[in-house]
């Protein structure tokens, strides 16, 4: 039952009880990259990130671990701007201290790549999470970090971004080309930094949810709910039966119109454009569903701290009793229309392809990890709202490529529209029993879900009057940016770009922030 | 292929009768202020609740002013599930204005009365002559300043059947040496300000340019972020206006409309009784 803490008892480790389901410990500055690489031989490293504020310098690393519900949370004070780096131990840290340095302003020591992460031009020593207020407008930019270049005879460099053709997300891509197959490929990510989750120090919970809302346009639910799980779990507040219900719902409508857009945009890629309408169609109607629902498209404000801020109305669950058989006809006949399409499986089959070994050494997430044997999934692993009480099965491919980032998600609409059903047909207008006694205030505390591009993973800790210290988010589109070069380099042609890209479908906005 | 094309004809037709008639799925599109049914307590509660200060209330329950800014507005719906009477939504998708003014309401009480709004003037007519270069076809060049990818699925929407922009004439460019319009979303970070004017620059004579959504027009819920250098019109001259978080697609078809001349304005953050 207990993996975590059969690790943790290897380890000599006492760790204290935390928030439901978590425990947490706190180690010296020394032992906390042995540790960290200990822990990661047996438990999956979630979470790598650090906590600043006045004469405070904090890291905490999180754990979990294959059928385990639980968490482990590892802290370590610091007392100096630096650490010894866990990245030459633990490789998926990589990204996490690079991000930990550039925006705490902490220094991994012995990191091998300690570069940017973002920030291109942005002033030395003014770290965002960090920094006082105006201290940007004052340093004088450095110069941008430099970008890993192959040299060599007949290579040369396609700069693509930050403003793309159509309209989508600012980002950059350096394409390092030998004509037609793609050598490497540097993503240039951080354009778009708002610093987010700085902007909620200080403030209510629920002004935060605001926040956390908007981190993501088309995650705002799994962002949303993943923040509002933390604050909950933190102030032991418990959340009713039928509102667990109705998270679980509007969790799946989104995971529905993600998954929906995004084969749409694959076949747009492809050049299958009756199938990109098509499916724009559906998710266009699957959007809509959720304005009867929520009042809003992509279901922002639908949520409030302690539940959801207005229950879901008969009308809009009635329209959606409606729709479902239309879209489980719909989405099946074209599942069978596009596999039968050889000119569209032919663009996908081997396309940048990822190896499970390298998937799992990245604790990859979501479809993108699914698709190349990580078996991943937290409304399984960690069930939360109401996933204990729903079947469902969790699609996982060991192929690697476009073609299994496709067929996950093309099983994922079916069994999230199950998952409709099921929530439907178990009488979602019954009132149920009450949410019980409320639990421990621990004033700190881990919440997750399930989003459409896989584990959403927030972290909060209050102050004594409920106003949030600290809130990190580490979306999976954070995890996944890591091996998209990678995924790349495997033999790939140029024109195999916007391919690769949209089966990725990793959003900006969650890894900038 | 074949059987593609024919589950295209099956499904016919799938498009919005938009902009001709209304279409009757349309999503809340804005937040409507009845000032007058508000008592100068609610006012306050209702400035309290707002996260954005959309909504902000200027001296106290005894002599005030309330002040609606629609620009700032993020649809998250407190106002309106708190103080229902005075604040619902709209769905009207006509949001987009020509002027950043046209989207504010303000409102004034004194001792013993309730808030009053003052009169809105009568939307300016401005045609600019630049406008009717455009009536047929305008070439739009999209730009995210950092925007949290909402505007951008909604803009994406727009080249879906059920919008299909290309019956009004409207296209998305890839360059911006060919686009008539900018059309911008979400807040401009410090470092999408440079590539934001490159493209400005890159684009010819006359040209229009549109902010779209909260975040572009006051910045949004970022406003005032370390990182982030500010709402669309501190950067460059805007045009249209068009609020929503995000905008539906409806709003943004209106908003284009707008800019150039084929669709009037119809914004106005307040209602009257009867109106």
């Amino acid at each position: 039952m207990s993996a975590l803490r059969d690790l943790a008892a290897g380890l000599d480790m006492e760790p204290e009880p935390g928030a439901a389901g978590e425990m947490h410990a706190t180690c010296s500055e020394e032992r906390f990259a042995p540790r960290v690489a200990a822990l990661a031989e047996g438990a999956i490293l979630a979470d790598l990130f650090a906590t600043t504020g006045e004469r405070r310098r904090r890291l905490s690393a999180v754990f979990e671990a294959a059928g385990d519900p639980g968490w482990l949370v590892l802290h370590c004070d610091l007392s100096s701007d630096s650490f010894t780096s866990v990245t030459p131990l633990v490789h998926s840290a990589a990204w996490y201290e690079r991000e930990i340095r550039e925006m705490h302003g902490l220094e991994p020591l012995g990191h091998p790549m300690p570069a940017r992460l973002r920030l291109l031009d942005w002033p030395e020593g003014v770290p965002p999470m960090r920094a006082g207020p105006g201290a940007a407008a004052r340093g004088e930019p450095s110069e941008p970090e430099r970008v890993p270049v192959v040299r060599g005879r007949g290579v040369f460099q396609i700069p693509l971004g930050p403003v793309r053709s159509g309209p989508q997300e600012s980002g950059e891509f350096l394409f390092n080309s030998g004509g037609e197959d793609l050598v490497a490929v540097s993503p240039l990510l951080g354009y778009k930094l708002r610093a987010v989750e700085r902007l909620a120090e200080g403030r209510s919970p629920e002004e935060g949810l605001v926040l956390a809302e908007r981190l993501a346009g088309v995650s705002a639910f799994a962002n949303g709910l993943a923040y509002a799980q933390a604050v909950e779990r933190s102030l032991g507040i418990r959340v009713g039966p039928r509102q667990r219900a109705a998270r679980s719902l509007l969790n799946e409508l989104e995971r529905l119109h993600n998954h929906l857009g995004d084969i749409g945009r694959l076949a747009e890629a492809t050049g299958l454009m009756v199938a990109a309408a098509q499916y724009a169609a559906l998710k266009e109607e699957v959007l809509r569903a959720g304005a009867d629902l929520t009042a809003h498209r992509y279901l922002r404000g639908a949520l409030s701290i302690g539940g959801l801020s207005a229950p879901l109305p008969s009308s809009g669950l009635h329209g959606l009793r409606r729709a479902l058989p239309g879209w489980h006809r719909r989405t099946e006949r074209m599942r069978v229309l596009l596999e039968a399409t050889g000119t569209f499986t032919d663009r996908l089959e081997t396309t940048a392809r990822l190896r499970a070994r390298y998937a799992a050494a990245h604790n990859l997430v979501g479809p993108v990890g699914r698709s190349a044997a990580v078996d991943r999934d937290c409304r399984r692993d960690h069930p939360y709202a109401a996933y204990e009480e729903l079947r469902f099965e969790v699609p996982v491919r060991p192929e690697g490529d476009a073609q299994a980032r496709l067929a996950v998600r093309i099983e994922e609409v079916r069994q999230s529209l199950g998952i409709l059903d099921q929530l439907l047909e178990n009488g979602f207008d019954r009132e149920r029993s009450g949410g019980g006694e409320p639990e421990t205030a621990r004033h700190e505390a881990l919440g997750w879900c399930e989003g459409a591009g896989g584990q959403t993973l927030h972290w909060v800790e209050l102050d004594a009057d409920a106003r949030i210290v600290r809130w990190r988010a580490r979306p999976p589109a954070f995890v996944n940016w890591h091996v998209y070069s990678e995924a790349c380099a495997s033999g790939n042609n140029l024109t195999d770009h916007p391919v690769i890209e949209a089966s990725f479908a990793l959003s900006h906005a969650e890894f900038d922030r | 292929m074949s059987r593609w094309i024919a589950l295209g004809l099956r499904r016919g037709m799938l498009t919005t009768g938009y902009p001709r008639h209304p279409d009757p799925g349309a999503p809340p599109a804005a937040v409507r202020v009845r000032a007058e049914a508000l008592t100068a307590e609610q006012a306050v509660r209702a400035a309290d609740l707002c996260p954005t200060g959309a909504i902000q209330v200027e001296g106290d329950a005894g002599t005030g002013a309330l002040r609606v800014d629609m620009g700032r507005c993020v649809m998250c719906g407190r106002c309106v599930r708190a103080l229902p009477d005075a604040f619902t939504y709209s769905t009207a998708p006509e949001v987009a204005v020509r002027s950043r003014e046209r989207l504010t309401l303000r409102a004034v009480w004194s001792r013993g009365e309730g808030p009053q709004p003052e009169a809105i003037e009568a939307a300016e007519e401005l045609q600019r002559r630049s406008l009717s270069l455009f009536r047929r076809s305008l070439h739009i060049r999209h730009v995210d300043a950092g925007s949290c990818n909402g505007c951008e699925s909604e803009l994406q929407m727009l080249g879906s059947p059920v919008y299909d922009l290309h019956r009004l004439g409207l296209f998305f460019t890839p360059t911006p040496r060919h686009a008539d319009c900018l059309l911008v979303t979400g807040v401009v970070t410090r470092q999408m300000e440079q590539p934001l004017r490159d493209t400005y620059d890159a684009m010819p004579e006359p040209k229009l340019v549109v902010a779209a959504g909260a975040c572009a027009i006051a910045g949004g819920p970022f406003e005032g972020g370390l990182t982030v250098r500010g709402p669309l019109d501190h950067v460059l001259p805007v045009d249209v206006y068009v609020p929503g978080c995000p905008p539906s697609p409806l709003a943004l078809l209106h908003a284009l409309l707008l800019a150039v001349g084929r669709a009037q304005e119809r914004c106005s953050p307040g209602v009257r009784d009867g109106s």
